[in-house]
């Protein structure tokens, strides 16, 4: 089913709850988001307030017990396993906190495997990622593997991975929790001017005060609901 | 599918350590499979050689009817056109012909029934191998016509020693009168076989003949191949050519049906190896992806977040255990090389003992084929891609979201 919106995400009574350790945990608690394209926004709150399940959900990786999910007017929950395979690989890039890149692959191998799911051509593909490595400062590094990068550097791949594909939607959970504040800050500063060069649209879960500052909307999460929305100017 | 061949073969070589010794693992079993096989051909064959180059001969020519009855009227029909096609037939390399009668010896200290053979010693030399187990004395080399080689067990039995006398009785062919002749006994073997050493007796042909009232009708025809293959080939027109006029050619397969037995219960044994073995490449393998998978879960959880497909995964899965397959195959190869080169060097020494009725003469070697390093690595990568199927069904039916938690 579509949903005629101009919003990017659209959710509506999303709830989750799960089983840990034989006891039901609520998750997520009944979240109505909106999300428009080309934001910046950041969802914030302590830990276990249900930020990564709430993204899990949203990109599709994770199933709501109720309530529904629309990207891009797609309703997530009536897609295939295999079709969110694909709605995955072309509408949502990631960026992980662990950077999560396959350590087997060089820099290049890394940015332009998404492609070569999309079944791109080589010549494109070297092209499209030497331009998104331009753009996030790895020019050179091709052909080195990930363990020989240091954590910002590999967390710049992760970037472009998600990046080069113009996917419509980047969900980013805590980017920069494992890199040194300098390094964060930078790298939340290139996210910032490309999204606003590319329009693409960034969603964080993050809580941390340098991203949550530099968002243009702050969502805070509070026991799974959605305590408080500002949306800066 | 090329680049999930890349990162499988990648990643099974990224933690090289623990490939290496999977593929030593899986590969020894490999090795011993290639090494019991060539063990087995090497077995069959010296059991074989020495059940034919002993005395049998690899194939023979009868009478219809002698091999059941022994009835020592059954000499072979028309045997000089026999003879002569014998001669013309390019399969053949020689053969020799021979008189058996079943008989008694007398020493002046005990009596036994044998089997008197008559031969002719240097057509024999060239299909038995009884000159090469005497062991006193020597095989009819002086002109005396009433010259006997016996065997060890019936020398025993006798109390004779060489240059002793004996008496031979045997039944002549027709009339059934007894004949009796005095021997010499000129050379004494000893083939390890008990049947043998107790239970024959050699004595020249022309004089055999006589005894039995023959004139120059023989009841057997001993031959040998060019190459032994052609003894189990029952469709060359040799046996047809000589299964005719009332006689029979019949191959060692037939002579010696017990060692034709015991070699498909090894060929059987083949196969009960190669499913434990097998038993033991699959859980070496599945072990190994396992343990590979749940080391690298959260890979696995990156690859299907940012759209692989679950038959993606399942083919990445399926491409690292083909390359584990291939790994252990070249490593398996190796160590059968080694394994079979070195013993094959040496040989294995069980000369002298005895095998479904026959006595091993040569030194064991295990024999290479060609297709043991084709059918049995080709076999192995096949069982590691249909042992792979299970892990990569697990992989890529896995939960994204929990292999993805272990690095958030």
């Amino acid at each position: 089913m579509n949903r005629e919106n101009n919003s990017i995400i659209v959710t509506e009574d999303l709830k989750k709850t799960y089983r840990d350790n034989g006891m039901e945990v609520h998750a997520v608690r009944g979240v109505d988001l909106s999300i428009g394209p080309g934001e910046f926004s950041a969802i914030v709150g302590p830990s276990g307030s249900g930020k990564t399940t709430l993204l899990n959900i949203i990109s599709g990786l994770d199933s709501p017990t109720s309530g529904k999910v629309w990207l891009k007017g797609n309703s997530l929950s009536e897609m295939s396993r295999r079709q969110l395979s694909d709605f995955r690989r072309d509408q949502i890039g990631f960026i992980f906190q662990a950077y999560n890149l396959i350590p087997v692959l060089t820099v290049r191998e890394n940015v332009e495997y998404i492609m070569m799911l999309q079944g791109i051509d080589k010549k494109e593909r070297h092209g499209r990622v030497r331009d998104i490595l331009d753009q996030v400062g790895l020019q050179g590094m091709e052909t080195r593997v990930p363990p020989k990068l240091s954590g910002g550097q590999q967390q710049r791949v992760a970037i472009a991975r998600a990046m080069v594909s113009q996917p419509a939607l980047i969900l980013a959970d805590e980017p920069t929790a494992n890199l040194d504040s300098e390094t964060g800050s930078s790298l939340i500063d290139m996210m910032y001017t490309l999204n606003q060069k590319t329009g693409m649209t960034f969603l964080f879960s993050t809580h941390d005060p340098m991203v949550m500052d530099k968002a243009k909307r702050v969502i805070t999460l509070k026991d799974g609901q959605i305590s408080e929305d500002i949306r800066k100017k | 599918m090329w680049f999930y061949i890349k990162l499988a073969w990648r990643n099974v070589l990224r933690n090289k350590r623990r490939t290496i010794i999977a593929g030593i693992a899986i590969g020894i079993g490999l090795a011993c499979l290639i090494f019991y096989d060539g063990l087995i051909i090497g077995m069959e064959d010296v059991a074989i050689r020495s059940a034919t180059d002993s005395f049998i001969g690899e194939a023979q020519i009868h009478r219809e009817g002698f091999q059941s009855s022994r009835d020592t009227v059954l000499t072979i029909n028309q045997s000089k056109e026999v003879f002569k096609e014998l001669e013309a037939d390019p399969l053949v390399k020689d053969y020799c012909s021979r008189t058996l009668a079943m008989g008694m010896i007398t020493s002046p200290a005990n009596v036994n029934s044998v089997m008197l053979v008559g031969i002719d010693p240097q057509r024999e030399r060239t299909i038995s191998k009884i000159d090469d187990a005497i062991k006193e004395g020597n095989f009819f080399s002086e002109a005396n016509p009433r010259d006997i080689v016996i065997g060890s067990k019936l020398a025993e039995i006798l109390e004779i020693g060489l240059g002793d006398r004996l008496v031979a009785t045997v039944s002549t062919a027709h009339s059934g009168d007894l004949s009796q002749e005095m021997f010499r006994v000129s050379g004494i073997y000893h083939f390890s076989i008990a049947d043998m050493d107790q239970g024959l007796a050699f004595i020249r042909l022309p004089i055999a003949q006589q005894m039995l009232g023959l004139g120059d009708q023989v009841h057997e025809i001993a031959i040998k191949f060019n190459q032994l293959k052609y003894a189990s080939q029952k469709d060359i027109p040799f046996w047809k050519t000589f299964s005719r006029h009332g006689n029979e050619a019949i191959s060692w397969e037939e002579l010696l049906p017990q060692l034709k037995n015991i070699f498909e219960m090894t060929g059987t044994f083949r196969y009960v190896m190669a499913f434990l073995l097998i038993i033991v490449v699959i859980f070496g393998i599945i072990n190994t992806l396992f343990m590979s998978l749940y080391e690298r879960l959260f890979e696995f959880g990156v690859l299907r977040a940012v759209g692989t497909r679950p038959w993606g995964i399942f083919k990445l899965m399926l491409a690292e255990s083909g390359s584990l397959g291939i790994i252990s195959a070249v490593i398996g190869i190796v160590i059968s090389l080694i394994l079979t080169g070195l013993v094959a060097k040496t040989g294995i020494d069980y000369r002298g003992i005895e095998f479904a009725g026959t006595t091993f003469n040569d030194l064991l070697y295990p024999v290479m084929k060609i297709y043991q390093f084709i059918v049995y690595p080709a076999g192995l990568f096949v069982f590691t891609l249909l042992v792979g199927i299970y892990p990569a069904i697990v992989a890529s039916r896995m939960s994204i979201t929990d292999a993805i938690r272990r690095s958030l």
